[in-house]
């Protein structure tokens, strides 16, 4: 369905020099530096899966996304939707995809919302019939008739976002991609997005590659994840797998008896570790160990941690999926890629 | 067959568009009413400047106070068609890219430049139009002009390309943006040249003649195909060099428009 | 005084950056506009050329080239976004929260714009005069630059801006009703523009019409100034101007405050 290949985007960004002299000597001769926003990405997307697509801010995600889309044309490497090539075949490419950018609205700002979709009728060549029925059934999916005849610019963020995702699929789009859908929204609202995106996909096997921040989008809808940063790939399989390779971070948590008993503890010393394999946190309330049930197995570490102090409470948890993303996107995990 | 139907979708979508943006002026009544006279009221201001100028003297440089405003009728017309259909090129330099809202017109399944285009239909020319329509019809009389079907034929064809000459400048400094990220002020700087056009070139001296003519070419869309109708000339170099410069312009314009596209980078996440 | 300038002082600074920051923009525009100067400059050779006569109801090629490029230097100094800049506010409905701040609004954004136009005025100022002054001299053969018209204009100008500023502030509260948004301010423009003699000098008006004109506030704005540089106008002539100048300050001045205050008052009722 979707075939990435070694895709490599590249920047060519001007340095200036401040001041006015700075910009006219960049007038006449400009300093430029490349950057490489996403470099050598490759990846495969079967017919109907929910990818999601997650990495840090300035990861390179929306350039990606923006690639898939035919928005930018890559530096080197390719990429293939449906047999077709996005930057080449634009036309006929764009009206198998649907493309919403949750910061952004594709709707018309002064107008009535359902006056896009009739505009959006005619770009797509939609006819009478199929569009009556996508209309009601993209109403009973996301719930538009409330606001469909108000001006956009009265709509509220959660009520856009809907209006929006109904836009991108009015022509049935055989690929949905969705850049943040989720952002500045509340809860509910989250909630009946995702809903509304899960129905959306299981009734018409529509393929959807999500980028997000939220990773409650990530545990509730996604099959597969594909997390990159600094525009390269860091990880790309389903949750449980994410969790079985970098799950064996724990946390160890305990309330001792006496706060100054902790300064007994070295588990650096007793389990042979080095700097970075455990963290230890003392909060004066409770006793933080981050450490690897790899490294040193969970029987262990309880066994030391009893014999020297004494705890009111004690207990093991598995790092959430939260956890283990925050830890590499700040390295602290080691990838063995 | 296959072009026709294209060209029928074309043109329906153009209604379609239209008709919504007319819904949306609607939405702004007053504000479009007020729009529309003010520009009705700057030409009028400029109609009565010309009329004190020739109250004082019989002519300007060997032209009469009818043919000038023949001139100046004509320059209008292919300025409003221009500000009617294309005005949202402007967006273009000013922010559509800077903000990258380009984004939306390259995920649809139309051509970029007609999509961004047929997004805007600037009533407010109408003013222009109605006023240009105006001075050519009171001037007329006054003017040495022989209405027979080649003149209104070679009329039609200088509007027609005149109007090309604006649009095609437009269209190649609006497309800078496409690198330069934003380009609005370029596109006024070579616009205003377009005020030249509104009197005989002769008045001016020898390097703004040739600039007006040869470089930014809006000599090309009033004085000289105007000055062919009311005062005779070479129909070859007088109609014939507004089609050639509006034929180049357009099409270099076109070209630079999608080499921009390709270039387009979009804006940060 | 020192405290008012001390309060406002980062207004004046943001404007400066704000200023800045859009000088490459400022600067093609002043171009394109420069090239309006050169047509009316070329059109009024034209017209000395065919009229054969060595005045124009009153005014030399000399005289007339100079208003041209002196009334464009004066409305592009004198000019004023406070419309845009209230309507803005109106529509958006920040105008609330001006209620709530400790200072004045309309030197808040007086403040701003002075530091803003030092962009016009380092960029425009001294290469317009300039220019002026050498073609003066090429033309005449001599100089002829008079201190005291320069000094008795920068009075003048100062005076026009800031006219032109609470005019523009006034206009501006019309958003409650107009809304205005480019039309009204372009409509405003225009019927401004002409008043203020920008288009012609109001001496070129039938006597009726340019007697009247003198007297509305829109001749302060550019006519004024423009024919005291020219040194169109006697003593008496420029000690009159300046009493209507300062007439028309102290009523916009007036005008502003009342609208403000009523404004204050419909806000606190209505809550924006």
């Amino acid at each position: 369905m979707i075939y990435v290949n070694n895709l490599k985007k590249e920047f060519k960004k001007t340095i200036k020099d401040p001041g006015l002299k700075g910009s006219v000597k960049s007038f006449f001769k400009p300093k430029t530096e490349i950057i490489t926003a996403v470099d050598n990405i490759s990846f495969h997307v079967p017919r109907g899966e929910i990818l999601g697509f997650i990495g840090p801010n300035g990861a390179g995600k929306s350039t990606v996304i923006k690639m898939l889309t035919g928005i930018l044309t890559p530096t080197s490497g390719s990429c293939e939707i449906n047999g077709k090539i996005p930057y080449k075949n634009r036309k006929s490419y764009v009206k198998e995809i649907g493309v919403v950018f949750g910061q952004r609205t594709q709707l018309w700002w002064d107008l009535a919302l359902r006056e896009t979709y009739t505009v959006l009728k005619e770009i797509y060549e939609v006819d009478d019939a199929a569009y009556k029925k996508r209309m009601a059934f993209l109403n009973e999916v996301l719930e538009l008739d409330e606001f469909i005849t108000s001006p956009v610019r009265t709509l509220s963020l959660g009520q856009r976002m809907r209006a929006d995702i109904a836009a991108s699929l009015l022509h049935s789009p055989k690929v949905l991609f969705l850049d943040e859908p989720t952002i500045g929204l509340d809860v509910v609202v989250k909630d009946n997005i995702r809903k509304a995106v899960k129905a959306i996909n299981e009734n018409e096997q529509t393929t959807v590659i999500l980028t997000t921040h939220d990773l409650q989008d990530v545990e509730n809808l996604c099959d597969r994840i594909v997390m990159i940063d600094k525009g390269s790939k860091l990880f790309d399989g389903n949750i449980s797998e994410l969790k079985r390779r970098f799950g064996q971070s724990r946390e160890l948590r305990f309330v001792p008896y006496d706060f100054a008993a902790v300064e007994a503890l070295d588990y650096k010393t007793e389990f042979g570790l080095g700097e970075d394999d455990l963290e230890l946190e003392n909060d004066g309330h409770k006793v933080t160990v981050r450490f690897n049930s790899d490294t040193i197995p969970v029987e262990n570490i309880l066994n030391y941690t009893l014999s020297k102090t004494h705890v009111k409470d004690i207990n093991v948890t598995d790092a959430d999926i939260e956890e283990i993303i925050k830890g590499i996107y700040r390295s602290e995990v080691k990838l063995d890629a | 067959m296959k072009i026709l139907k294209k060209l029928r979708r074309v043109f329906r979508l153009h209604r379609i568009f239209i008709k919504q943006d007319l819904k949306r002026l609607m939405e702004y009544k007053i504000d479009f009413v007020t729009g529309a006279v003010a520009l009705l009221i700057a030409q009028g201001i400029n109609v009565f400047f010309l009329s004190i100028i020739f109250s004082q003297i019989p002519n300007l440089d060997g032209w009469a106070f009818e043919q000038i405003i023949f001139i100046y009728g004509f320059a209008l017309l292919p300025k409003a068609i221009d500000h009617l259909f294309t005005d949202n090129l402007w967006a273009i330099g000013h922010f559509i890219i800077r903000k990258g809202d380009f984004d939306k017109y390259l995920t649809r399944p139309i051509n970029t430049l007609f999509a961004v285009t047929v997004e805007k239909f600037q009533v407010d020319a109408f003013g222009e139009l109605i006023v240009g329509i105006l001075l050519l019809s009171v001037s007329v009389p006054s003017v040495n002009l022989s209405i027979n079907p080649l003149n209104i034929l070679l009329f039609v064809i200088a509007l027609v390309f005149a109007t090309l000459i604006y649009t095609g400048i437009k269209l190649i400094t609006s497309s800078v943006a496409f690198w330069t990220k934003r380009s609005g002020n370029i596109t006024y700087m070579f616009y205003m040249v377009n005020e030249f056009s509104k009197y005989p070139t002769t008045i001016y001296n020898r390097a703004v003649r040739a600039v007006v003519s040869y470089i930014i070419p809006f000599a090309f869309t009033a004085f000289f195909p105007a000055s062919y109708f009311i005062a005779g000339g070479n129909p070859w170099f007088n109609i014939g060099g507004t089609v050639i410069a509006g034929s180049v312009l357009m099409a270099l314009g076109i070209l630079v428009w999608h080499k921009g596209v390709s270039a387009y980078e979009s804006a940060g996440s | 005084m020192r405290k008012i300038l001390k309060i406002y002082k980062p207004f004046t600074h943001a404007g400066v950056l704000l200023a800045a920051q859009y000088r490459i923009n400022f600067i093609f525009f002043i171009l394109g506009d420069i090239l309006m100067c050169f047509i009316n400059y070329f059109l009024w050779k034209a017209v000395f050329n065919s009229g054969g006569a060595e005045t124009f109801m009153g005014f030399s090629e000399v005289d007339m080239v100079s208003y041209i490029f002196i009334s464009f230097l004066t409305s592009t100094l004198a000019y004023s976004d406070g419309s845009y800049a209230v309507g803005e506010e109106i529509r958006d409905g920040s105008i609330a929260m001006r209620m709530i701040k400790p200072i004045r609004f309309d030197l808040a954004f007086l403040f701003q714009e002075l530091g803003e136009r030092t962009m016009s005025l380092t960029l425009a100022f001294v290469p317009l005069v300039a220019g002026v002054e050498l073609f003066k001299f090429f033309a005449t053969g001599s100089f002829r630059f008079s201190i005291i018209n320069f000094v008795l204009y920068l009075v003048s100008l100062i005076l026009a801006y800031l006219i032109n500023f609470y005019f523009n502030v006034c206009y501006g509260y019309s958003a409650f009703v107009l809304k205005n948004l480019w039309g009204s301010n372009f409509l405003k423009d225009c019927i401004v523009g002409f008043l203020a003699g920008r288009t012609i000098p109001l001496a070129f008006m039938p006597p009726a019409v340019g007697a009247v004109l003198n007297f509305l506030p829109f001749a302060s704005l550019t006519y004024t100034p423009v024919m005291i540089y020219i040194g169109m106008y006697s003593p008496a002539q420029i000690a009159l101007s300046f009493a209507l100048q300062i007439f028309w300050l102290v009523f916009f001045i007036a005008l502003q405050q009342i609208i403000w205050n009523a404004c204050v008052k419909r806000l606190s009722v209505q809550g924006g």
